[in-house]
């Protein structure tokens, strides 16, 4: 699934009719090296990868395969040892931490998968608190946090705390959360790691939705063949590198 | 939600630990609010409107020594000696108590009255004490201590002078720093003690505060090389040297301070790192979902300050309603009189909680800020 430069191809993923558009995530010998005591540990060995807009890109391969690592840097939570990441033309790696910070809030939506959300604020509450740091006023941060809500089909629980919601509601605020800013790319580590077979089926649902009805960039980290089958195109990882 | 919202939710988040926090500060606060209030009232002795125009002359060699009363023409003709009048510690034991918390004083009530400027006593009543030779004018918080009235007697065991005095209230003072003592004529304890010539200090008025220096110049210089040579000082001085008596008192309170603001600071800091620690979590993702170091700064540093500052205010106000409220005469038997809780104590006071809160806040934003998102999400719940 290589062209000539190394680089994996979202087009022939994708089918090859799709007209070629200016990938929205350009990797280009991305290298992660971890220092373990005395030695080091290749997590990414020059990993390069485009990613069209609107693809929903699922990441697998074994545990220490590196799949994570490549979703951290693409998303601007890790830095790589050498190599480039650029979204949307912006070269990720040239960003100083206070602007990448922004660049988060702006560009990219988390979805963990233990939902992550804070336990003493409503599911509303939780999915504005990256409407905070925008110079949107209450009102208009009150109508983006409901139509994200609605859009994951909580509108009806938007004042419930995570305690009182089940596993697959809590995931379906925190993909809420990741969306009310409006990103380009959605970032899902693991999402139904922790849910049932009807819960991980309805989250996997609303991300394959986002990437085919909303034109979001999905990229999302999992071992489950069934979840993989949501996304249009599989990248496995092994031992650093993509071997398919 | 705003901020603050978030802030206070999260502060609020676990009730017992906030509440056992508040707790914490503000009883610690209170107890730094009562300290630094007994320090006070330990060694700045209250001051009275006229203090600074009144001088006590002693003798030179010890307070316990007497000085000779052919003294008094000598310092009366001293320019700018508006009033003087011999002023003798008695020292007695009222009603055989073990401890008794008021001062009697032997004087002479003709010449005592001008240097009387803040009391207040009815003329009728300080006439009738200055006729009767036997009879004495007493404070009114020992006169309410005691629910005594005029007529009554008061008796006292002489346990510095050999010999018991038993007196009868003529008048009653109010209006002084300190209305607890008793005075009774000069002569009297003369009479009791068989010696007619000698006194145990010199109690004066000066005409200005400008004059003071000068008169306590000429009065101990008036008595050079005599066989009784003097020392005279300001009535803020003569106290100030008991207060130097207590310099060990006063550094031990200071040392307790301390402990209490080292303990605060304990207390403060654990818990600030106890409720970070365990949203090690939580700061990751915010920071993940685009918040900064300083805004997870300002959310702890604002967390910790609010909870210090509220125990501070609830402590320091606890304190002030207690000791304003609270009779600290009777409650100590007489030995504080005032236990003032200034603006100045509560301001210091407020000013260590709120700096302890900021300062408790430090280490655990500093390891947030350090913290990468990576290692940050990977912390267990």
């Amino acid at each position: 699934m290589s062209d000539g430069d190394g680089t994996t191809n979202a087009g022939m993923a994708g089918g090859g009719s799709r007209p070629e558009a200016a990938p929205i995530v350009r990797v280009r010998s991305l290298s992660k090296v971890y220092r373990q005591g005395d030695i080091d540990v290749t997590a990414l060995n020059s990993v390069s990868v485009d990613i069209q807009p609107g693809e929903f890109v699922v990441l697998m391969g074994p545990s220490g395969s590196g799949k994570s690592t490549l979703l951290h840097i693409v998303a601007g939570i890790d830095r790589p040892t050498s190599g480039e990441v650029e979204v949307q033309g912006i070269n990720v790696g040239n960003l100083d931490e206070s602007d990448l910070a922004e660049w988060r809030n702006q560009y990219v939506g988390f979805v963990f998968q233990s939902f992550n959300l804070i336990p003493v604020l409503t599911a509303a509450e939780n999915v504005e608190l990256p409407l905070l740091l925008t110079r949107l006023g209450r009102s208009q941060r009150r109508a983006q946090v409901r139509a994200a809500l609605e859009l994951v089909g909580l509108g009806d629980r938007m004042h419930h705390r995570p305690d009182q919601l089940s596993g697959g509601q809590q995931q379906r605020v925190a993909i809420a959360r990741a969306l009310v800013t409006d990103p380009v790319l959605v970032v899902a580590d693991e999402p139904t790691g922790n849910l049932d077979a009807k819960s991980a089926s309805d989250v996997l649902g609303i991300l394959s939705s986002l990437a085919r009805d909303a034109g979001k960039t999905v990229i999302m980290v999992t071992h489950d063949p069934k979840a993989a089958a949501f996304g249009t195109r599989s990248l496995h990882l092994e031992k650093g590198e993509i071997v398919s | 939600m705003t901020p603050w919202t978030f802030i206070l939710k999260n502060a609020l988040r676990n009730p017992r630990r906030s509440l056992l926090t508040v707790s914490s500060v503000a009883v610690s606060a209170a107890l730094l609010t009562s300290m630094m209030t007994l320090q006070r009232e330990l060694t700045v002795p209250p001051e009275s409107e006229g203090a600074s125009l009144r001088i006590i002359a002693r003798n030179k060699v010890s307070l316990v020594q007497p000085l000779p009363a052919r003294q008094l023409p000598e310092i009366e003709r001293i320019p700018g000696v508006v009033a003087v009048t011999p002023f003798t510690y008695f020292g007695g034991q009222y009603n055989d108590e073990e401890f008794t918390s008021f001062a009697q004083f032997a004087v002479e009530p003709r010449r005592f009255r001008s240097l009387l400027v803040e009391g207040r006593v009815s003329d009728g009543d300080y006439d009738a004490w200055e006729k009767d030779r036997t009879s004495c004018m007493v404070g009114r918080d020992t006169m309410k201590r005691y629910e005594l009235k005029v007529g009554d007697r008061m008796r006292f065991r002489g346990t510095f002078y050999p010999c018991d005095l038993d007196l009868k209230i003529a008048a009653v003072f109010e209006g002084t720093v300190d209305d607890r003592g008793v005075f009774f004529h000069h002569k009297l304890l003369d009479e009791l003690t068989g010696d007619l010539g000698t006194v145990g200090t010199w109690y004066l008025r000066v005409e200005s505060a400008e004059k003071v220096p000068e008169v306590i110049s000429r009065i101990d210089g008036q008595f050079a090389n005599t066989a009784a040579e003097v020392r005279a000082e300001s009535e803020r001085a003569f106290q100030m040297g008991f207060v130097g008596m207590l310099g060990n008192v006063s550094a031990l309170i200071r040392t307790v301070n301390g402990v209490i603001v080292f303990t605060l600071a304990l207390v403060s800091a654990s818990t600030m790192s106890m409720a970070v620690r365990e949203r090690f979590r939580e700061m990751a993702v915010l920071k993940a979902l685009g918040y900064k170091r300083r805004d997870l700064l300002g959310f702890i540093l604002a967390e910790g300050f609010g909870l210090s500052v509220l125990g501070g205010a609830l402590g320091i106000g606890g304190a002030w309603a207690a000791w304003t409220l609270l009779d600290i005469q009777k409650l100590t038997g007489g030995i504080f009189i005032v236990f003032e809780v200034t603006p100045r104590i509560m301001a210091s006071a407020g000013l260590v909680a709120a700096v302890l809160g900021v300062v408790s806040s430090l280490a655990p934003a500093i390891s947030v800020g350090r913290m990468s998102v990576v290692s940050g999400l990977k912390t267990l719940d």
